[in-house]
Order: structure tokens, then C-alpha cells, then sequence
């Protein structure tokens, strides 16, 4: 799917494989509808849930499988096989002297204080790491011949031990990959059969540790995605789609198939990615310069910055973590992904207090099994969910469309019992703690993330989304001071709709050391005439019109010295003019936005060389008005909402089908859709805006600490 | 306990407090210069209320700089009377006995003003790239050979920048600009840390910190006081051998002692100062006596000092865990690292199962490798890798990690691309691991090419070349360090040498010691350890009694 096609693509369907719950999203753009589907996942074979959803979901919309024009595709399969640990059996093939990389790794721990503290498995076991004799040094040159006959001899003890796949990393290939693709040639020549990995392939970055990770991980999930594939494209030959058949990437960009097939390890965070590209669109719908995209479900929140419309890139991201959301304790990749972060704070998560007699919420989450002691599962633990219950945000009739009926009484009970009669508190004051403290975990996460780039989280817009989202927006916004929020339509299901919004992109990468002084167009074409040939051929063979491609190209950059980089843009001329004092003055802004100040007389260096090439996000515009039921039906009653300002008070509750565009409503009010519940405090002033968003404000914007 | 706060509204403060630290901490790593603070983590932040009470530390910091602010600002005071501290002050140290036990350390706080009260101080303690002098070395005889001495001195005074501080710093290091850009991090990190308190106080309501502060202290010393408590009372000794310098051999011994809620540790026995620079300050002592046992017995609890209330720790003055001032002090870590190792020999009498045997990577083994390259370009790195970690009751020790500090490895790609030096080899060392029933973690071997035109300086902070790591209950000890030239030359393992160019020089980072009986280790993990090559066939034989089957 390209820019070409995707202007005249009538009907697509956006998939998004989850560990629970396979959604799905179909968009006609000849009639201007949207249909949503979800189906439990499939973990046996996740196509069969595909191709079930699908065609239900094109039957539901009047339309036949040979009328569907293209389908994007995500799927958790990526991060849930390095998490379970259930990839292929992978070789590694390596530079003499060096095979412990991956075991021996950062060589700190991520725990100061757990002696005991689990560190996680490398990907391959010692006896499959094999070392052959060759040596680049760290400018590229031939320190070593690639000694070819090892090359062989160690390919064929790794399939002897049982590789289904082999990773190729050599030392200092970021500066020069000739022994590593030939190393490639040689083991694939000789075991067709067997797929191969190159580090410089996924990863041309330095840093031996993370490049031969990265490597490694693409080799492990590698096999498991090919067969997927091969069997999802067949089956929906077989059910007569003739249309493009793409994927999402963790960079919040589609490509074709064959990037999925040759380097899965760039789909890790589909689903996240897409939906910060829906966060970004709804961002730009109410013309929102700086927002703060929030999506909180069951068991984790997810907040990504979009400036002037784009969600930031990331290079990193830690895969497999053996303990749940603590940084360190994973595999850490290099790869393009949407920067957000994530962390343990979901309906799910659970209420106890610690050995100081403190009340902490999640991690740990009660999912959805056994789930929360409201669902009546056989949960015991109270979470987020069950105090947002006893609080009024939730109906006890209204959960899901009133497909799952809440337990008050159950709730009641569980909070006495694990929280009330050890803390001295009452139940409520537990319920409105739970609810304050995990609001306060993710308002810190926030306000440290937005920090870290130097920048105020008030002059945010907060957008929720997920089931949880818009119940916990308001008491998040009031702890950031944020004084605007957004509660999109049909905020459940946004993310499956992010694989609709995006468009092709690719990223590449070199990393060579350079000095500012010494970086002359000549210099930078050495990095770009490749990289945008291969990006361009890429996005081409996927459809794309080359006018349409968009290049932008960006530096890591520091001073000269110093362990930390910052990536700038290049100006727009590189290739053709002296760029050095461009350059540096950009850096030296951005330099002086993170840190307060930049200094002058330090040499300042470029370390690696970025191109993204995308093209043009397809125009989609969503009409849900189909949906929509009478407005004299809109006020649904009242009920009696916790505010930390103010304790309970009454609010008007309002069936969101029913509130027509230009409405505007005074708070406290409690908006109810079948996915989710938005809650609004005393203070704001919500309005339904032309695309039945809620664009809410709150007055004066700077709440007191909940 | 007070009723004034719930088990609610604390959570918010602690965990918010914890939060403004760990985003001056942020502050600090991102606009540091060296790659010691970078790559290995070697710095910490804190924040204190007006009576230098630490309420809060970064997550990640260094354990040895553990309550040493509070006491450092309480100097500072002495030196700067409160009356003299402005909105917009810095001011810092490097003295070893205020600060941190060497001069490579500075040490900065900054008062925060809040409605015009002095409500409390941030604080932080940073490694630099150089301090001049010798360098960072281990061989000098007094203080003043280890580098420039700052008193505590305003860096900064209302928001300007003392120049005459920079200037005397300037013209007194190596690498001033990296020097000087590491000192304005932490500069950063004082302002990110008092706007973040300000911000806290109006936000809550609260007019100062006093009784939030007196609150999460009792709490994490009930948490402290529980944990001693559940353990029996009685008295426990164990010791440690040490290299020492040259024919000065050192000795550490401990005794543990738990009563009813309170524990004491008792260095009565241990060896005199000596005339080289591994003595450790007592303050330095301290840190490195309460991290084990916080470690063992209360690890869960966020940093507070109120942890430390009932732990005692006493040296007698004039050893080399409480040298009398100016002893030289650059290496005190050689010393302090190996606290731990006796700590846990006394606890494990009592509660085996809460510790972990002598680690290799304890005390760590740097090489600090100083000269030009073949451009000319002058360099200074550290060479950072680790032993393996001691194993314990439930599982081997892993390989290649830090204990007790944690620093970090950095990448051989980036070293080599700064620096003149080609790394050959850097693998696990086979049979390096302590036998056990949990094998002990394994070192590692480095050999590396020096291929610079002009000689390379090296300064070796090293010890365990005579005393390997030892096992617990019947666990044997780990290896022994070596670093030798490709002749078989030994370096002296605490001084400075000259390597010629072409020269290769081997390192070997010890294993940590095993736990319990080899004869107890499960066969199956015996003959993994072989295929793994952990273990060769030779030692299975001799240690486990596990014959080659194949």
C-alpha cells in the first residue's frame, strides 16, 4: 500500500492482534463509515481470528471480501515471543574473542538492593555463540581477514546443534559491514534453508551489546513470523482478498510485507505505535500543538508526546523485561519506535499496602483473569477498577454496554478486608486512595518523561483513550495542571484506527563518527546517497509514488566528550551547502531547551547519520453519526461521583450517543459509551466538537494536588 | 507514628519526593561530560529538609554515597553559616573526610527557598573525569599528591558563577573543560530539585518539609528495626584478608552484633592506616557497612536515612576503615568494597539464606588508561568491567555484574573508537566461579593491543591478586586477579606503569565465591556447566566428582 494506491483505496481494515483481544476497524471511504469488530485472539494460529473478523466485519458493513482494497496489520506476536520465550533456536555467529557479549552484557543490576534479582537468559545459549577470526577496527579498516573456512565449519555445528536461524555480529560492522555480509552469503549459500541476520541488517548502530541483541532477537522471532505470514496470506487468498496486505512498525510507519519477513523485530511496537498515530491525529483535528497522548487499559498506560502533529521517535526500546516494567531487567534493541513510555497502571492493577503500611497500586495486575472483584470472576485483590466503581465513575449496569454487570457488594468486602482493617481507613477513603495513587504513579511517569526533554507539562493537551482513559483523564490532568483534554469517539477502539492512519515510512541509520568542522556535504552524501536509494526502492516496491516521498534527515550529536547525544534535524540544503553553522546553532538551541544552557568552546561531534522517508498519511475522515441515537435521550439520570475536592456530589449522566455536535455541558458530569466512561469534575466546561470529540476544559486549569 | 499523615497522602509525598530526586538525577546524567558518570552510573542525588535530614535519593545512585550528604551539608554549615545562603547558591567540596572519602568526588548542595524560608537542601556527589595531581591512583603518600583540595567554597552565589573557584580549578586539572561541565551538571540537577520541591510544597500546602520528614523517617526505621528484630540476638565475627600495599597486607574484621531491634558492626581489630591511598574515611566505612545489611534485611523499603537509626557502625581511629586525617585516601574503595564480604561472613552464621558469598567483582578492578592517539587527540579512559557475583542459598552467582557498587560496563566499540587501545578478547573465564552447590559467578578475561605511536600512562586500582573471593558453607573461593603484560610481567596492581606502544596487556576479572558443598551441586548443573564451558571437564572431575559420559 503506497501513497498512490492509498488515494484511491476505497475500503481498508486496520487488524490489531492483542494478547486478549484481536480488534479490528473497517473504513469506507466511498460512503464515509466506520465499522469496529472485535474478536478474542487466536494464539494457536492468530490468523484464524483475523480472517473470522474480517469477514464479520465486511459482511457487517454490506460488502463483499473482493470489495476490501488493502489491510494493515499489527500484532503483539513480535514482543509476546520474547516475553514467553517461545522463538526459534538461534546461532550466533561472532568475532573471535568476543563470544560473551550477550552474556555478559551491561554488568550491572538493575536492582540496588535485591540480591536475588532474576536477569534474563540470553537469547542464545553459550554452546550456539561460535567465534571466527576477523577484525575491523572502529574507523572500518581490515584489521583481520574474514577467515571464510571457520565461517563455514561454524554454520554447519550450529544447524548440527539444532539452529533454526542464525544471527551474524561482528565487532565494529557498524563501521564497515563487508565480513558480516559476506559471512551472511557464505552460511546462506550453504544452508539455504536456514535464515540469516546481520546486525548491520536491523541495526547499523555502535555499540556491540545492543547492535548484537537486536540481531539476535531478529533471528529468534524470525521463523515464527514467516510462517505466520505465509499462512495469514494464504488463507486470505483463500477467502478471495485480492487487495495489499501490509504491517504496521514500531516507527508508526506501514511497509510492505517483506520488511515484516526479513526484519520482524521492526514490528515489536506495532500496536503502541499505532496507537500514538491515532493520538496524533485527533491532535491534529482540534488544531492541538502540544499533546500528551494517554492510553490507559487494563493493565498498562501508555503516554506519548505529539508535537505540531508528529508523536517522537525513539531508537531504543527494552524487549522481554523478566520484571515487569523496571528498565534494565530486559534485552535492550535498537530499533526506530514512537518514544512513549509504559507503565504498570491499568484497571487491573492491584491495591495493597507494603511493609511500611503505604498504599501501593500495580504493577501487578489482576487482567483479566481472575480481573477485578467487581467482575465476579473470582478476583480477591481490590484494583483501580473496583475503587472506580465504588466511586460512581462506573456504572454497575452500563460496563461494556451492560454486556458485564459490576459487584458493589464484593467490592465492599474485599476493600475492608485487604486495605480498610489494616490502615485505619474507611472503605472509601481506600477507594478514593486507590484512585489518587495510581493517577499520582502516572502523573509522575508523565511529568518525568515530559522533563526529560526539557519542556512544561501545562502547556499540554491531554488526549485519552482506552477503556480506562477517560475515567482517569481528569484527576491526571488536575495533578499535571493540564488544563484541556480531549475524550475522542469511540476512544476504545482508536488504536486499530491508527493502522489506517499511517503511511509508509522508512528508517535507516549509519553511525560514523564525524567532527562538526570536518562534516562537508561530500561527507554526508558518503552516509545518504545509499541510504535514501535503498528507502526510496523500498517504499516504491511498496506501492509509493516516488514524488510523494517525503526524506528527512537528522543527526546524533554532542559535544565532543560527552556520553550523551541529541538528535537534530539537517537543514533542508545538506547535500548541496556548507551546513556546519546551521548545524551547530540548531544544536545548540535544542542543546539549551534540555539542559538550560549550551557551552562554547567544546569541538562538537556527529555520531550517526538518520533518514526517515515516508510519504503522505492517507486522509481518512471519520463519521460516526450512524451511531448516534436521539438527543432528548442523551441525559441518562444522575448519580452520586467522588471528587477529591469536593467528596461526592451529584452529576448528570449522559449516554454519549446522544450528545450531538456544538453541545456543551457544565460539570461534574459522567459520559458514558459502551467501551468507556468519561468523568468530569465541578470545574470544567465540556464541548462536543464537529467530530463528536469531547474537548473539555478545566477552569483555570491549576488543580490542587488530589 | 503520627496521625497527621495517611497511609495515602504518603505514598503521594514519598513517591513524589523519590520522583524529584530521580529528575535531578536525569538532569545530572544527561549534561555530564565524562563517561564516568555516564556509563557508570558514578554519581547520586539527594534531597534534605533544613535540618539536613535526607527525605529522598535517586533510585538508581551509588550506594557508597548513602547518607553521606546529610552529613556533608551539616559540614558545609560549619565552614558557611546558615544566615549566608542565598537563593541561587552552590556550594561544593571535594575534602575527603566532609564528602566522600576521595577527591575525585565533589560534593554540591543548594539551598531551597520556599516563601522565603530555608526549607531544605538539594544535594548531589558526582566522580570527575580528574582532579588532578596523580590522577586517580592508589600509590601516592600523602593527600596533597592526589590532587586540587577545595574547602567548601560557593561555586556558585546567587545564580553567578564564582570565577575565581573555575579559574582555580581550570588551571589545576586535566580535561578542565570536561571537568568544569561536570560540575555545572550538577549545578543542573540543584535547580531541577528545588523547583521540583517548590512546585511539591504549593501543590500540597504544606509550608515545609519538618514533619513529612520526621514521618518517613520513623517509617523506614520501623521497617529497619522489624527486620533486626526478627532476627535471634547474639554476636557474630568474620574477616577479610586483603593485598594491602606491598608487603603491607590488610585486614579487615568485623563483629555483628544483634539486640533486640538494633545491630551493631564493630571493626575493633582491623588493620592500621597505611601510608598509601586505600584508607577509608569512616564516613565511607559507614556507607559501605549499611548497604550489605540494607541489602540483606530490608531491601524492599525506599532509601531513607532513618533505615540506618538502628545500625551501628564503629572503627577505631587510626585503622583503615578511620584513618587519621590526611591520610592518603585516593583508592578507598579497595578497601570499602570489601566491608561486604565481611558482613555477610557473620551473618551468614545466623541467616544464611539472606546472603551472598565474596564477589569478584568486590572490590572492583579498574585501569585508567591515559595518553594521546596516533591524531595526536589526547585521551583519559576507564576501562570498566566486573568480576562475577558471589552465589548464595538459591542460585549461582551471575557472571560479570557489580557488587556492591554498581557500575556499569561501557561499550569496547566506543571505548575503541576514543582511544588507542584494540581490544583482542574479553570472554567468561572458564573455572574462574567458586564450587559450591551454587556455583560463585564468573570473571572475565580482557587483552588488549596498545597501538598508539607514544607511551600510554596506566594506573591500576586493584586488589585480590593474593586472597581470592571466598565461598560460604563449604563453597571454595573464586580466582584471583591477574594483570600481566604478554611476557607474563606482572603490573603492580595499585601503582602507576608506562606501557610502550605495541604492548598487550591481560586482565583477569575474579569469579565470586561458591555456596554450600560442592558434593550438594546438582549433576544435571554440573554437566551443563561443562557443555556451557562455565566449568571445564578437568574441574568437574576434581570438584564435583562428575566424569566425562561422552
Amino acid at each position: 500500500m503506497g501513497y498512490k494506491m492509498s488515494a484511491n483505496l476505497r475500503v481498508r481494515i486496520g487488524v490489531d492482534v492483542g494478547g486478549t483481544f484481536t480488534d479490528l476497524v473497517l473504513v469506507d471511504d466511498r460512503r464515509g463509515v466506520i465499522f469496529t469488530g472485535k474478536q478474542l485472539t487466536t494464539h494457536q494460529d492468530p490468523s484464524q481470528a483475523i480472517c473470522e473478523g474480517v469477514e464479520r466485519i465486511v459482511r457487517e458493513a454490506g460488502l463483499t471480501i473482493d470489495q476490501v482494497d488493502g489491510i494493515v496489520h499489527g500484532t503483539t506476536l513480535v514482543t509476546n515471543t520474547l516475553i514467553e520465550r517461545n522463538g526459534s533456536c538461534v546461532g550466533l555467529v561472532t568475532t573471535k574473542g568476543f563470544r560473551d557479549v550477550l552474556e555478559v552484557g551491561h554488568e550491572m543490576r538493575y536492582d540496588l538492593y535485591d540480591l536475588f534479582m532474576e536477569k534474563p537468559e540470553p537469547i542464545v545459549p553459550r554452546p550456539l555463540r561460535l567465534t571466527v577470526t576477523e577484525r575491523m577496527s572502529a574507523k572500518g579498516e581490515v584489521l583481520e581477514p574474514l577467515n571464510e573456512n571457520e565461517v563455514l565449519e561454524s554454520a554447519a555445528r550450529l544447524v548440527d546443534g539444532g539452529a533454526e536461524a542464525i544471527a551474524v555480529s561482528f565487532l565494529n560492522a557498524f563501521a564497515n559491514p563487508l565480513h558480516e555480509l559476506r559471512a551472511a552469503e557464505l552460511i546462506a549459500r550453504a544452508h539455504p534453508q536456514i535464515p540469516v541476520t546481520t546486525s548491520v541488517g536491523v541495526a547499523p548502530e555502535i555499540r556491540e551489546y545492543e547492535r548484537t541483541c537486536t540481531a539476535t532477537a531478529n533471528a529468534y522471532v524470525l521463523p515464527k513470523m514467516r510462517r505466520y505470514i505465509t499462512l495469514l496470506r494464504h488463507k486470505l487468498l483463500e477467502l478471495g482478498f485480492g487487495g495489499t496486505l501490509s504491517v504496521m512498525l514500531s516507527n508508526g510507519g506501514t511497509a510492505a510485507l517483506s520488511v515484516a519477513e526479513n526484519a520482524p523485530i521492526q514490528m515489536i511496537e506495532s500496536g503502541p505505535a499505532a496507537g500514538a498515530i491515532s493520538g496524533a491525529h485527533y491532535a491534529g483535528l482540534s488544531d492541538t500543538a502540544h499533546a500528551v497522548a494517554f492510553d490507559m487499559g487494563g493493565t498498562t498506560a501508555k503516554m506519548c508526546l505529539i508535537e505540531n502533529g508528529q508523536p517522537e521517535h525513539s531508537q531504543t526500546f527494552e524487549a522481554g523485561r523478566v520484571r515487569r516494567f523496571r528498565q534494565g531487567s530486559g534485552i535492550p534493541l535498537k530499533v526506530p519506535v514512537i518514544d512513549l513510555i509504559e507503565i504498570g497502571a491499568g484497571g487491573g492493577s492491584i491495591a495493597r499496602l507494603d511493609r511500611m503500611g503505604l498504599l501501593k497500586v500495580g504493577p501487578d495486575s489482576a487482567s483479566s483473569e481472575p480481573g477485578p472483584v467487581c467482575y465476579r470472576k473470582g478476583g480477591e485483590d481490590p484494583t483501580v477498577t473496583d475503587a472506580d466503581l465504588m466511586l460512581g465513575y462506573l456504572s454497575p449496569e452500563y460496563f461494556l454496554g451492560g454486556e458485564l454487570e459490576l459487584d458493589t457488594s464484593a467490592v465492599e468486602g474485599a476493600l475492608k478486608i485487604k486495605l480498610a482493617d489494616d490502615s485505619g481507613l474507611t472503605m472509601m477513603e481506600a477507594a478514593a486512595g486507590i484512585h489518587a495513587v495510581v493517577n499520582n504513579n502516572m502523573a509522575a511517569a508523565t511529568r518525568r518523561y515530559i522533563a526529560e526533554k526539557g519542556r512544561d507539562p501545562r502547556k499540554y493537551t491531554l488526549i485519552a483513550t482506552g477503556g480506562a482513559g477517560p475515567v482517569h483523564a481528569y484527576g491526571l490532568a488536575k495533578e499535571l495542571k493540564i488544563g484541556r483534554l480531549i475524550i475522542p469517539f469511540g476512544a476504545g477502539v482508536s488504536s486499530a484506527l491508527g493502522f489506517l492512519l499511517a503511511a509508509p515510512a522508512v528508517n535507516d541509520v549509519r553511525s560514523q563518527i564525524v567532527l562538526l568542522d570536518q562534516a562537508t556535504p561530500e561527507a554526508a552524501r558518503v552516509m545518504y546517497d545509499q541510504m535514501s536509494e535503498t528507502a526510496v526502492a523500498q517504499l516504491i516496491a511498496g506501492g509509493a509514488d516516488r514524488d510523494g516521498i517525503v526524506m528527512k534527515s537528522s543527526v546524533d550529536i554532542r559535544y565532543r566528550g560527552q556520553g550523551f547525544d541529541v538528535e537534530v534535524e539537517l537543514p533542508a540544503n545538506f547535500l548541496k551547502t556548507d551546513f556546519r553553522y546551521a548545524l551547530r546553532q540548531s544544536f545548540e538551541e535544542k542543546y539549551k531547551l534540555l539542559f538550560g544552557r549550551h557551552i562554547t568552546d567544546v569541538p562538537v561531534e556527529i555520531v550517526s547519520w538518520r533518514l526517515v522517508a515516508s510519504c503522505p498519511r492517507p486522509e481518512v475522515k471519520l463519521h460516526f453519526e450512524g451511531q448516534q441515537i436521539d438527543r432528548r435521550e442523551a441525559l441518562k439520570g444522575k448519580r452520586r461521583v467522588y471528587f477529591a475536592q469536593s467528596g461526592f456530589v451529584e452529576a448528570n449522566v449522559y449516554n454519549r450517543y446522544g450528545l450531538s455536535a456544538g453541545t456543551t455541558i457544565q460539570g461534574p458530569a459522567v459520559i458514558e459509551e459502551r467501551e468507556s466512561t468519561a468523568v468530569m469534575g465541578p470545574d470544567t466546561t465540556i464541548k462536543v466538537d464537529q467530530y463528536l470529540n469531547l474537548i473539555v476544559e478545566i477552569e483555570d486549569g491549576r488543580g490542587e494536588l488530589v | 507514628m503520627s496521625d497527621v499523615f495517611d497511609p495515602i497522602s504518603l505514598e503521594i509525598y514519598w513517591s513524589r519526593l523519590i520522583s524529584i530526586a530521580d529528575e535531578s538525577a536525569a538532569a545530572l546524567l544527561r549534561t555530564a561530560f565524562s563517561t564516568v558518570v555516564r556509563e557508570s552510573n558514578d554519581f547520586t542525588t539527594v534531597l534534605m529538609d533544613a535540618d539536613c535530614n535526607c527525605l529522598s535519593e535517586n533510585t538508581a545512585g551509588i550506594p557508597s554515597f548513602v547518607g553521606m550528604l546529610p552529613s556533608a551539608v551539616r559540614s558545609f554549615l560549619q565552614h558557611i553559616p546558615r544566615e549566608e545562603w542565598r537563593p541561587g547558591d552552590c556550594i561544593i567540596t571535594n575534602d575527603p573526610e566532609i564528602g566522600s572519602g576521595h577527591l575525585p568526588d565533589i560534593t554540591m548542595a543548594a539551598p531551597i527557598f520556599y516563601k522565603d524560608r530555608l526549607v531544605g537542601f538539594s544535594g548531589s556527589i558526582a566522580h570527575l573525569p580528574d582532579i588532578g595531581g596523580a590522577g586517580w591512583a592508589g600509590d601516592c603518600r600523602e593527600l596533597v599528591e592526589e590532587g586540587l583540595r577545595l574547602m567548601p567554597v560557593k561555586f556558585i552565589s546567587e545564580g553567578r558563577e564564582n570565577t575565581y573557584v573555575t579559574q582555580l580549578i581550570r588551571h589545576n586539572v586535566r580535561a578542565p573543560d570536561q571537568v568544569i561541565g561536570d560540575i555545572y551538571a550538577q549545578v543542573s540537577a540543584q535547580r531541577v530539585c528545588a523547583a521540583g520541591v517548590q512546585q511539591f510544597l504549593e501543590d500540597t500546602g504544606m509550608d515545609d518539609l519538618v514533619m513529612l520528614s520526621a514521618e518517613l523517617r520513623a517509617r523506614a526505621e520501623a521497617a529497619m528495626r522489624k527486620a533486626i528484630a526478627a532476627l535471634p540476638d547474639g554476636s557474630w565475627t568474620s574477616s577479610v584478608r586483603a593485598d594491602g600495599f606491598d608487603a603491607d597486607e590488610t585486614f579487615i574484621h568485623c563483629r555483628l552484633t544483634i539486640r533486640g531491634s538494633e545491630l551493631e558492626m564493630d571493626f575493633e581489630g582491623t588493620s592500621p592506616q597505611i601510608g598509601r591511598g586505600i584508607n577509608s574515611v569512616l564516613k565511607y566505612t559507614t556507607a559501605y557497612a549499611n548497604y550489605p545489611i540494607k541489602c540483606a534485611l530490608d531491601p524492599e523499603s525506599p532509601r531513607n536515612e532513618g533505615s540506618f537509626q538502628p545500625v551501628t557502625v564503629r572503627a577505631p581511629l587510626g585503622s583503615i576503615l578511620n584513618p587519621v586525617f590526611p591520610a592518603p585516601v585516593a583508592a578507598r574503595q579497595l578497601t570499602g568494597h570489601l566491608l561486604t564480604g565481611a558482613i555477610y561472613g557473620c551473618l551468614a552464621q545466623v541467616v544464611p539464606d539472606l546472603v551472598v558469598a565474596e564477589s569478584g567483582s568486590a572490590p572492583t578492578l579498574r585501569t585508567v588508561f591515559g595518553g594521546r592517539t596516533r591524531d595526536g587527540q589526547s585521551f583519559n579512559q576507564v576501562l570498566f568491567a566486573s568480576g562475577g557475583l558471589g552465589a548464595s542459598s538459591r542460585m549461582d552467582g551471575y557472571a560479570c555484574t557489580a557488587f556492591p557498587s554498581n557500575t556499569g560496563a561501557g561499550s569496547i566499540e566506543v571505548l575503541e573508537s576514543v582511544s588507542p587501545l584494540l581490544v583482542r578478547h574479553k570472554e567468561l573465564a572458564q573455572d574462574s566461579g567458586g564450587a559450591g552447590k551454587f556455583r560463585g559467578g564468573l570473571g572475565q578475561d580482557i587483552v588488549l593491543d596498545i597501538l598508539s605511536d607514544s607511551p600510554v600512562n596506566i594506573s591500576l586500582l586493584s586488589d585480590r591478586h593474593k586472597y581470592p573471593p571466598k565461598g560460604l558453607l563449604g563453597g571454595t573461593s573464586g580466582s584471583k586477579s591477574i594483570v600481566a603484560l604478554s611476557d607474563g610481567t606482572r603490573l603492580h596492581p595499585k601503582s602507576r606503569s608506562v606501557l610502550k606502544p605495541g604492548e598487550t596487556l591481560h586482565i583477569h576479572f575474579p569469579g565470586g565465591g561458591g555456596f554450600g558443598s560442592p558434593a550438594e551441586r546438582d549433576r544435571a548443573a554440573v554437566k551443563r556447566d561443562v557443555e556451557f564451558g562455565y566449568v571445564s571437564q578437568d574441574a568437574a572431575d576434581k570438584l564435583y566428582g562428575v566424569q566425562d559420559e561422552r
